[in-house]
């Protein structure tokens, strides 16, 4: 029937493709001249600081009756001990759902969420997150909230509770999907179980958490003198002012210790690692230890990068592994920078009848990177792609204060962006050719893959040292005895 | 709303910014920046002007998805939207007349090893090996002529973000955002994909999306547990088959059948594209003409027929898999614009957005059955579609106990009216995400081309938000007691399989 069916059907189609094949009037954009040059300026937030110490920034956005807020504070799970590991997430979503000491967190819910107000906060790594955003006619309503939740929580028990039962629901459900089991299997590796950078919250960590912790956690971090406060939207400053000083009034100063963690060392030794699953890809990362952020090459990597792995179909990830050789929907890969060291990987989910090959071709084009110049067409197409695309980065007022903030935090000069596409506009063929030699180490690559290894063209031992994790195992360990 | 796009990374807001309706402020202002202006060819143009920063966004889309296919060509929709970014005879080779030699070719062995491909287990192993290798043999010559993804290159060198493309139920989306100094750039490469795709690397890109699938589909346990439901919920109407395809058909599919797709659909009259940004339309209208009005219009898209038979009775899935459980439930129900679909949406959200939602506070607070508990609608709004619920039970209880709390919710809503409160919060946060909505070019975008491509006119938007703001508790109920019943709905649950790693 089937067979048929599509016989019939090419036929007919064949019939129409002759019809409309070739067609005229055709075009080519190399008929264009280049257009004029786009003159912009990057609209500047004011920067002010408040009698108890909180920097805030401020950009005004006339266009919409909103207003954004964003709040940056020191801190987070860098500095968590690791048999406390997840206390930074826990203390965020707790500080918000369990309300004040005046305010219960359910009824900030029911009043936030009639105006359609919304507060929240994020545990990150080295930074605690806040966020909230309001019709402008509510902004002093919602830096109320804001204000008493940052600086009073309560953090009861009983949201506590949810909180932490809603976390294990999700580490039992964080094995469901394959990507993300590799992903965690990955930077465990890549940083160490124990380190700052790798470990992960498990149930035995969270159970570990109490009310105490939290509050412990809060008072260390959530100071005046370490918060960033952003605000943007149709609000004047003088309003900003006003409010702001009200609602953060008698919140004393007080000194906020951030120890370095310790230096991230290389582990990376090459080693294979792969968990069975039954699913039909090969799901992998691979890499060792990248780079610090706001280093003296950071210009080239970004030009490397977008050659190697985040340029989209640009990029030779792609065109090779997905565009040529149709191995897989989607890979990335990158020279990142972090905190101490950041990644340099690749990931992706890849047929698993061609695993072997798939892989050999991503250390090719790693190896290709490190022996020979790329050529004129790329580099000129990744800085126009950098430079052009520029632009982007500032489209809406709220992105602008939120970059100009993140970048200040992260110690970047004040004219790094206006220093920018000059900077990018330096970097030469050589450059690339030396930062793929300085910061790739095809040897020292890890590799964990989730799947089936039946499925392979090769077995993986054909490739080097094999080190297989038992996730049954794994995950029978991490849950503890089930009631 | 189920959506599959070209490029995993990119955000894809369509059904954010179609979910929530319009607020009076703004949904006016808006009304005063939009010039429409349609082609002679039947292309319907509508501009929006932002003179913030100078970068424009442009989204278009043809009224077709995988609710236009049938069996044997699921996944066609879908397949035809990939190929879109392949190239034209002029764009992404380097000498057609050659390169045309192989392609045909190609297109030939492709074909037959299709054909065998198709048969399954009957197939002649050995002539599909021999046919592969022929083809792959063919791809390697071809290369010599093809300038690699040349769409994006030209894109990305002209400082394009945001390149992507996205095909759901109801319609094919197109998207990409540009500095404000390459208009006619836009124009001169989009009405040639539109006008002369050629369907380069097919077979290539199949292997892509059989991949894509795996992806996205079966390893995903929510995406897997909605294909399971809606095989079932849809027995006639094409809702019934997922976006992306059935495996069988993607492994199949031919050049000639996605460009005969393509002929049917593709057509300026079944158009509509939205550009928003720093552009100002008495300068854009004239390219527009100049590159967009020398496409052909086409015929009419076919007839749709087929209308799902009501239902008579609950339906019940159930399937295993390696992963924790979860539950899809739903009702047949009106689409837009009409009053139950209406009071869907606020009924929806009464009871799941939000933590003083009914739900959320009695399940995930209070009793804590569940993670997570969401409603809407589903799977598209061209035709009628279904009341959902989503869920996602936490251990130790079980989906039984889920699905009945939800229903005990659902009859409460039958037995009271929902409180003015409730309704004014609903109405209060609807008004205030579009207005967030209209913070992007890329969001006032999307919002115009919905209506204008599935329901005819733009403004009926403002429709919307009358329709949101008339709905009564009366409304409510009565969409509950009619609809919200047990002959109407289908539940599956994914159990976690017996013996699994």
């Amino acid at each position: 029937m089937k067979r048929a069916k599509v016989q019939i059907y090419a036929a007919f189609a064949v019939a129409l493709l002759v019809l409309v094949l070739p067609v005229l009037g055709q075009r080519h954009p190399r008929e264009l001249s280049s257009p004029p040059p786009l003159s912009f300026k990057m609209p500047k937030p004011v920067m002010f600081t408040l009698g108890n110490g909180i920097r805030v920034a401020y950009l005004q956005d006339t266009e919409l009756p909103l207003v954004w807020v964003l709040g940056y504070f020191r801190g987070g799970s860098l500095y968590e001990p690791t048999a406390k590991a997840g206390l930074a997430q826990l203390t965020a979503t707790v500080l918000r759902t369990g309300g004040t000491k005046t305010r219960p967190g359910d009824r900030i819910n029911e009043e936030l969420e009639f105006i359609a107000a919304t507060v929240e906060a994020m545990g990150g790594s080295e930074f605690m997150t806040t966020i909230g955003s309001a019709l402008k006619k509510d902004f002093a309503k919602l830096m109320e909230v804001y204000a008493d939740l940052v600086m009073n929580p309560a953090f009861p028990q009983d949201k506590l509770e949810l909180a932490r039962n809603q976390s294990l629901e999700g580490m039992r459900r964080r094995w469901d999907q394959p990507f993300q089991v590799s992903n965690m299997l990955f930077q465990e590796r890549l940083y160490g179980a124990d380190s700052p950078y790798g470990r992960r919250a498990k149930p035995a960590t969270l159970q570990a958490i109490g009310r105490e912790d939290l509050a412990a956690f809060h008072k260390r971090f959530f100071s005046p003198t370490n918060l960033m406060l952003g605000v943007a939207g149709d609000v004047p400053v003088d309003e900003v002012k006003a409010v702001l000083n009200r609602v953060f009034k008698g919140w004393a100063k007080s000194k906020v210790d951030l120890p370095e963690p310790a230096p991230l060392t290389e582990r990376a030794d090459g080693t294979i690692y792969y968990a069975y699953k039954d699913t039909p890809q090969a799901n992998m990362y691979l890499g060792h230890l990248g780079v610090r952020r706001n280093g003296p090459d950071q210009y080239k990597l970004d030009v490397l990068n977008n050659i190697f792995g985040s340029g989209g179909f640009t990029a030779r990830l792609m065109k090779e592994l997905r565009s040529n050789r149709g191995l897989t929907y989607g890979v990335y890969g990158g020279i990142n920078a972090g905190r101490d060291r950041g990644a340099f990987m690749v990931g992706s989910q890849l047929k698993a009848a061609q695993f072997t090959e798939a892989l050999g071709l991503i250390k090719g084009i790693i190896q290709d990177l490190q022996t020979n110049l790329v050529t004129d067409e790329e580099i000129e197409t990744a800085k126009n792609s950098i430079i052009n695309s520029f632009v982007f980065n500032f489209e809406q007022k709220n992105q602008i204060m939120a970059q100009v903030m993140t970048l200040k935090l992260q110690g970047f000069a004040d004219n790094y962006f206006d220093t920018y596409i000059d900077n990018i506009r330096r970097v030469t063929k050589q450059d690339v050719l030396e930062a793929a030699k300085k910061y790739m180490d095809p040897a020292k690559m890890i590799v964990t893959v989730v799947g089936d290894e039946k499925k392979f063209d090769k077995p993986l031992s054909s490739l080097g040292k094999v080190k297989e994790i038992d996730l049954k195992a794994l995950i029978e360990a991490e849950r503890g005895p089930q009631k | 709303m189920t959506i599959s796009k070209r490029m995993k990374q990119s955000c894809l807001l369509l059904a954010v910014a179609f979910a929530f309706g319009p607020a009076l402020l703004p949904a006016q202002s808006l009304e005063e920046k939009v010039t429409a202006h349609t082609l002679k060819n039947g292309l319907t143009v509508l501009f929006a002007e932002r003179h913030g920063a100078p970068v424009f966004s442009t989204l278009y889309g043809f009224k077709v998805g995988s609710v236009d296919e049938y069996p044997g060509v699921t996944g066609t929709a879908h397949l035809f939207e990939h190929m879109a970014f392949k190239g034209t005879p002029k764009i992404g080779t380097k000498d057609y007349e050659k390169e045309k030699v192989l392609m045909d070719k190609i297109a030939q062995v492709g074909r037959e090893w299709s054909v065998e491909l198709a048969k399954g287990d009957r197939g002649d192993q050995e002539k599909i090996a021999r046919l592969r290798d022929e083809l792959t043999k063919l791809e390697q010559e071809q290369k010599a002529f093809v300038v690699k993804d040349e769409i994006d290159l030209v894109y990305s060198n002209a400082g394009g973000t945001g390149l992507n493309a996205g095909t759901g139920t109801d319609q094919t989306m197109y998207i990409i955002s540009l500095p404000a100094n390459q208009f006619e750039l836009f124009c001169l490469m989009e009405s040639e994909r539109i006008r002369n795709t050629v369907l380069r690397e097919f077979y290539i890109e199949r292997s892509v999306i059989q991949e894509e699938r795996k992806q996205t589909t079966d390893a995903v346990p929510t995406r897997l547990l909605n294909e399971m439901f809606m095989g079932a919920a849809f027995i006639a109407h094409p809702y019934n088959h997922p976006v992306v395809g059935w495996a069988s058909d993607i492994n199949s599919v031919t050049l000639e059948e996605a460009q005969a797709f393509k002929q049917k659909y593709y057509t300026p009259n079944n158009c509509v594209l939205a550009i928003v940004g720093d552009i100002y339309p008495e300068k854009a209208i004239p390219l527009v003409e100049k590159y967009f009005g020398e496409i052909p219009r086409g015929e009419d898209p076919p007839l749709f027929r087929t209308v799902e038979p009501k239902q008579l009775g609950e339906r019940r899935v159930r399937f295993e898999f390696d992963a924790e459980p979860q539950l899809q439930m739903g009702f047949h129900k009106p689409t837009f614009p009409s009053r139950e679909d209406a009071a869907a949406s606020v009924l929806a959200y009464i009871l799941t957005t939000g933590r003083t939602s009914r739900i959320y506070k009695d399940l995930i607070q209070d009793k804590q059955l569940a993670v997570s508990v969401f409603a809407g609608s589903s799977p598209g709004v061209r035709y009628p579609n279904l009341f959902t619920f989503n869920a996602v039970p936490r251990y130790p209880h079980t989906l039984e106990e889920v699905e009945k709390a939800i229903l005990d919710h659902v009859e409460k809503v039958k037995a009271e009216p929902v409180s003015e409160r409730e309704l004014q919060k609903v109405k209060n946060n609807i008004d205030a995400s579009y207005i967030r909505s209209m913070s992007s070019n890329f969001g006032i975008a999307s919002t115009l081309v919905r209506y204008q491509l599935l329901f005819g006119n733009w403004k009926l938007f403002l429709k919307y938000r009358d329709l949101i703001n008339s709905v009564t508790a009366a409304d409510i109920m009565d969409f509950a007691k009619t609809t919200l019943t047990q002959e109407n709905r289908t539940v599956a649950y994914l159990v976690k399989k017996a013996k699994a790693s």
